[in-house]
């Protein structure tokens, strides 16, 4: 059996076809609130089940206690906000309304039942969420950007499959879940990731894949920051090493349509509460999981899961150290595993590759495969990264 | 768990397939169904008439079996304490959210268990031959 998804049900409130004709039909006519490219990956995780157990956009009973208390008023771990803000130039609303939600362009991707309008003291909820009210890190520039007025009730979202993105990897929790019975698997570790592929990783995916029945590489295809890698370019590095490194019936790769918020530990958790409803068991926390700058502990992500009771949890951490190729050890390892000195690691940091690249230079391959630095080095000379 | 009917409020002669649709979802559920046709009325040699039919339906349910039947009104009839009748128009049932209300309130109230599954049966068969055409599982 595989771990039941949080807070008990599989939530599924995501429409297509003709039923989602009918919301348009309901909605289109009447008030339309706007999303912004944050709601908009909220509103499809709520809806494809991937937030269970919530099914909206939060009222200030639930944000209250989710920035206070890590919990929902209905009892289950929730670790961050998920809200809809009242954006200049829509429509005043109240509750009982029923409204679509529309995004800049105007294109409907569901609907809501307002249920509470509130007003939130933003850099508290920063403070609180973030550990921070610095203007240099996104959450707070986000948060800066938003008018203080959260509007919260439950939604129905459309999927409309001819336009997404990365058709082929887009895999709902029902999906996964199926995907994972039809396997055999009872255990997967999911693998959160916005960075491309390097030894380093491949080799803490593959400890963890030493351990459980299978793997789902989960790479992050929502809103991040200027400067991270493309996830065409992240995508294209995985589709290459997955054909020639790993095996093809122990992995599964899909996307995870979520935004960033880069609110590191509480983000961690919320990153492996969300993996749990995909079907996984065991989530990957690496060092500085979500971080951002130097906003965080180098170990925060991964000790913020000791404050849990793991059943309520429901999902195991799998901390992990930082990888690297030792040459006396002749292999990969990490600080757990290796009594060498760091002179014979190999390790470069993320600000060193990009340079390398750049300038034309194959990183060694004891750092990053071959055929990944050549697909690295080709989006470095187009601009991409 | 206690006894339910569901009415379901239709025209006169409606097409009952709704009535067994309704039945599969809460049997997957894992819920004791009477699915309670029109027809069988008259095989139990009774005139159809919804008092009969109401009767019978209740005479059911109230052993704890959740019993589904259809007719354009539901006759006041006296439930007694193991028995709970609800009622939709059928209308209700096609859309999706007032459905789900329903269905939802159902289970709040403890008459209908809550899905034990993660993915509905019916559907899983269409998300394994989804994921066949994907390529993530072989045919
Ligand atoms: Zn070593």
């Amino acid at each position: 059996m595989l771990v039941p998804p949080h807070g008990g049900r599989l939530i599924d409130r995501q429409y297509e076809g003709s039923e989602a004709e009918e919301i348009i039909n309901q909605v289109r006519d009447g008030k339309l609130l706007t999303l912004n490219p944050r709601e908009k990956n909220d509103l499809e995780m709520i809806g494809n089940g991937a937030m269970s157990p919530l099914e909206g956009f939060m009222s200030r009973a639930d944000y209250e206690m989710v920035i206070d208390l890590m919990h929902l008023v209905a009892g289950p771990v929730w670790s961050l906000p998920v809200v809809f803000s009242q954006k200049d130039g829509d429509p005043d609303v109240s509750p009982g309304d029923h409204v679509g939600l529309k995004d800049i362009e105007g294109t409907i991707w569901g609907d809501m039942r307002i249920e509470d309008v509130f007003n939130a003291d933003l850099m508290a909820e920063a403070e609180k969420t973030l550990g921070t009210i610095d203007d240099s890190h996104p959450g707070v520039m986000y948060l800066k950007l938003l008018s203080g007025k959260y509007i919260g009730g439950k939604i129905r979202s459309i999927r409309r499959r001819e336009i997404e993105s990365f058709q082929n990897y887009r895999l709902d929790p029902k999906e996964t879940r199926v995907l994972f019975r039809a396997r055999g698997w009872k255990t997967a570790v999911a693998f959160q990731t916005r960075n491309p592929i390097h030894r380093a990783h491949e080799y803490i995916q593959k400890c963890a894949m030493e351990i459980v029945d299978g793997l789902l590489l989960h790479p992050l295809i929502g809103e991040t920051q200027q400067g991270d890698i493309p996830a065409e370019v992240r995508m294209r590095c995985y589709e290459e090493i997955l054909k020639d490194y790993y095996p093809n019936t122990r992995v599964a790769m899909s996307v995870f349509p979520a935004a960033m918020r880069y609110a590191g530990p509480k983000e961690a958790i919320f990153h492996a509460l969300l993996r749990k409803n995909y079907g996984c068991s065991h989530f990957i926390v690496g060092r500085d999981h979500a971080g951002v700058g130097n906003f965080y502990g180098t170990y925060d992500a991964q000790m913020i899961f000791d404050k849990f009771d793991p059943d309520e949890l429901g999902i195991v951490p799998l901390k992990f150290e930082h990888a690297f190729f030792c040459s006396k050890c002749g292999g990969m390892a990490t600080p757990k595993t290796c009594a060498h000195d760091s002179q014979h690691h190999v390790f470069l940091s993320g600000k060193k590759v990009r340079a390398m690249l750049k300038e034309g230079i194959l990183p060694p391959p004891e750092f990053t495969r071959p055929e990944i630095a050549e697909i690295l080095m080709e989006a470095a000379r187009n601009g991409d990264n | 768990m206690k006894g339910l009917v569901i009415w379901i409020k239709t025209e006169e002669g409606a097409d009952e397939s709704i009535l067994d649709k309704l039945g599969r979802e809460i049997e997957v559920r894992g819920g004791r169904v009477e699915v309670f046709h029109s027809e069988a009325i008259e095989n139990l040699g009774m005139e159809n008439n919804d008092r009969a039919k109401a009767v019978a339906c209740a005479m059911l349910a109230s052993h704890g079996v959740v019993v589904i039947a259809s007719g354009p009104e539901h006759p006041s009839i006296n439930p007694g304490e193991k028995l709970e009748v609800r009622i939709i128009e059928e209308s209700d049932l096609h859309r999706t959210d007032t459905k789900d209300i329903f269905m939802r309130d159902l289970e709040l109230a403890g008459l209908v268990p809550p899905p034990k599954y993660d993915v509905h049966p019916d559907e899983e068969k269409e998300i394994l031959k989804k994921l066949q055409d994907l390529g993530y599982l072989e045919e």
